[in-house]
């Protein structure tokens, strides 16, 4: 209940800081605008081409896209942010101040900061994912969207504790800033079904860097291409993780110093 | 009872040595030579409730460092800590709403907003009952004379009206333990002194226990009775202020008025002042009765006092000198 509160409390306040730079908005509507007309666009070329990408149709990979663009957008709006401004407390020491609350220190550092224009990523997403629906048709049966959703909550938590878990290596090596563009660039290679990929980068992008998981699998339960058992392979890895992350972090809040006054 | 309790308290750090030059940062990559230095080093105190004690030291002589570990922030290396009967580095929610941290040079407010809005964000984290929070608020708000400022972004305060927000953050939820740490830091002397006595005031009516680090020497004379010192990790003193300067104080400072004016009185003691037939001189402590005996003796003199040299002075001496 508190931390429903708690998360009301800080929506409310990102909201009016972002009402505040309303030309924020029009240039992130514009940017996103551009992302995702380069994006459709060059769906389009490829498929100009031909009819299947990997066994994909237009309309799947269109909806990859949808889903690539709501994962993405959720991360800009809610996860980034927060793990940024983990790291700059961490270096400037104000950590101090959410580790003497009452409150677990990492629901804390979760909800600190928010970036609400990031939300119409989230919402274009939405609307692409709509089309392709649309498009797909009477593919979608009930069961699909079950297991889209549940693979999507999956993929959004997986996608969280990997950035936790980068955030949280400040509390060792202070500047870490590096690592999260590098998960950054990764991520982009989340918009193409993963089997496009070479076997190595298909490991790589499912096990190290789990955007597999967050992106294609999601898609690849919508256009029923999946079972439950890949469903379940997917909630029992974002189980782990928010495990592993969670252990991450209490061992390094442990080993915060603070910076000395 | 005690509110604070401290044994053998110690707290190391590891920190990386190397030598300057850009071979000896290579060969830091490979082989890193850590040296272990211990920031504070086997202290022991206790503090009643409702105690207000000064914790005095130089730069790095430990003070944020046991300030860190006794309000949870720090694990220490060894030794025993309990505050309000709880280990802080346990971190339990019951210990951490009932204390309080205030770091002069840094601040909980989070700099885009109001302050109101940071108070209440802190009602909801510690959840304050409405009418205890509006309660609070409307006496601290009246106390610090907040009301002109806390709707204002904390980035257009002043350093002062910033400070007086950022305790009264601090305080809304009434705590026991109040760990201040530089309070006054970069304040102008009728500000400093107005938080000072909003400091008493909480305490006093809250019945709280505070422990006050500051480099102002008037802070702590005015809020604190009782002090304790360290220097280099270690206890040098625990005990009343008075004391303090009795023990400490090489000096003593001898305070003449004279009927007529004299020459040569340096063979007395060191000059400090010689205005108009005032004179005061410092002079060692042991040699104080037989100095004074003689002034009496030998000048025309029509008042004398023997003083304390000013606590400023005695504290930077400690420090200095680390003189046990």
């Amino acid at each position: 209940m508190r931390i429903l509160r708690l998360l009301a409390i800080h929506l409310r306040l990102a909201l009016s800081g972002a009402l505040a730079y309303r030309a924020d908005f029009l240039i992130h509507l514009f940017e996103s605008l551009l992302e995702f007309g380069t994006g459709l666009g060059g769906l389009a070329l490829v498929f100009s081409h031909t009819q299947t990408l990997g066994g994909w149709s237009a309309p799947e990979v269109v909806a990859l896209t949808g889903v690539f663009f709501i994962v993405g957008g959720a991360v800009r709006f809610a996860v980034q942010p927060a793990m940024e401004s983990l790291i700059e407390s961490v270096r400037d020491g104000t950590l101090d101040f959410t580790l003497v609350k009452p409150v677990d220190s990492q629901v804390l550092v979760g909800l600190k900061r928010f970036e609400i224009w990031k939300l119409v990523d989230v919402l274009m997403g939405l609307a692409v994912l709509a089309v392709a629906l649309w498009k797909l048709g009477a593919a979608v049966g009930l069961g699909d969207a079950l297991r889209f959703a549940v693979a999507l909550a999956a993929g959004g938590a997986i996608v969280y504790s990997f950035w936790l878990m980068l955030a949280t290596l400040s509390f060792w090596f202070v500047r870490v800033e590096n690592i999260l563009v590098i998960f950054q660039s990764l991520y982009e290679a989340g918009r193409w079904p993963v089997n496009l990929y070479p076997g190595w980068l298909r490991f790589l992008l499912t096990f190290l860097v789990p955007v597999a998981f967050a992106t294609t699998v999601p898609a690849e339960a919508l256009s029923g291409r999946i079972g439950w058992e890949k469903i379940l392979l997917s909630l029992g890895v974002a189980a782990g993780m928010l495990v592993l992350s969670r252990l991450f972090w209490k061992i390094g809040s442990r080993h915060y110093s603070g910076a000395s006054a | 009872m005690t509110a604070i309790r401290v044994r053998e308290l110690r707290k190391q750090y590891r920190v990386s040595e190397r030598e300057a030059g850009l071979w000896s940062s290579v060969k830091s990559l490979v082989r890193r030579k850590t040296r272990t230095v211990s920031a504070v080093d086997g202290i022991s105190f206790d503090i009643a409730p409702g105690e207000i004690v000064g914790f005095l030291g130089p730069n790095g002589a430990g003070k944020t460092t046991t300030l860190k570990m006794l309000s949870g922030l720090l694990h220490p290396s060894s030794g025993e800590i309990e505050v309000l009967g709880q280990v802080p580095w346990k971190r339990h929610a019951d210990f951490l709403g009932r204390m309080s941290l205030v770091m002069g040079q840094r601040n909980q407010l989070v700099w885009d907003i109001p302050a109101v809005e940071t108070f209440e964000l802190n009602r909801a984290i510690y959840r304050i009952p409405m009418a205890q929070y509006r309660e609070t608020l409307d006496e601290l708000v009246d106390l610090l004379d907040l009301k002109a400022v806390m709707g204002a972004p904390v980035r257009n305060l002043s350093l002062g009206e910033r400070m007086k927000c950022e305790l009264t953050a601090a305080l809304l939820h009434r705590p026991k333990v109040v760990f201040l740490d530089e309070p006054t830091i970069g304040l102008d002397v009728t500000m400093q002194r107005r938080l000072r006595d909003f400091i008493s005031q909480y305490r006093r009516v809250h019945g709280a226990t505070v422990l006050l680090t500051s480099h102002y020497m008037a802070d702590v004379e005015a809020l604190c009775r009782r002090v304790i010192v360290i220097h280099r990790g270690r206890l040098l003193f625990d005990g009343d202020l008075g004391a303090l300067v009795g023990r400490f104080a090489a000096h003593k400072l001898i305070s003449i008025h004279l009927a007529t004016p004299c020459a040569g009185l340096a063979q007395y003691g060191e000059l400090v002042s010689d205005e108009e037939g005032h004179v005061t001189l410092r002079v060692p402590k042991a040699e104080t009765p037989r100095v004074t005996a003689r002034l009496l003796a030998e000048l025309p003199i029509t008042d004398l006092t023997v003083e304390d040299p000013p606590i400023d002075e005695v504290i930077s001496r400690v420090f200095t000198e680390g003189a046990v």
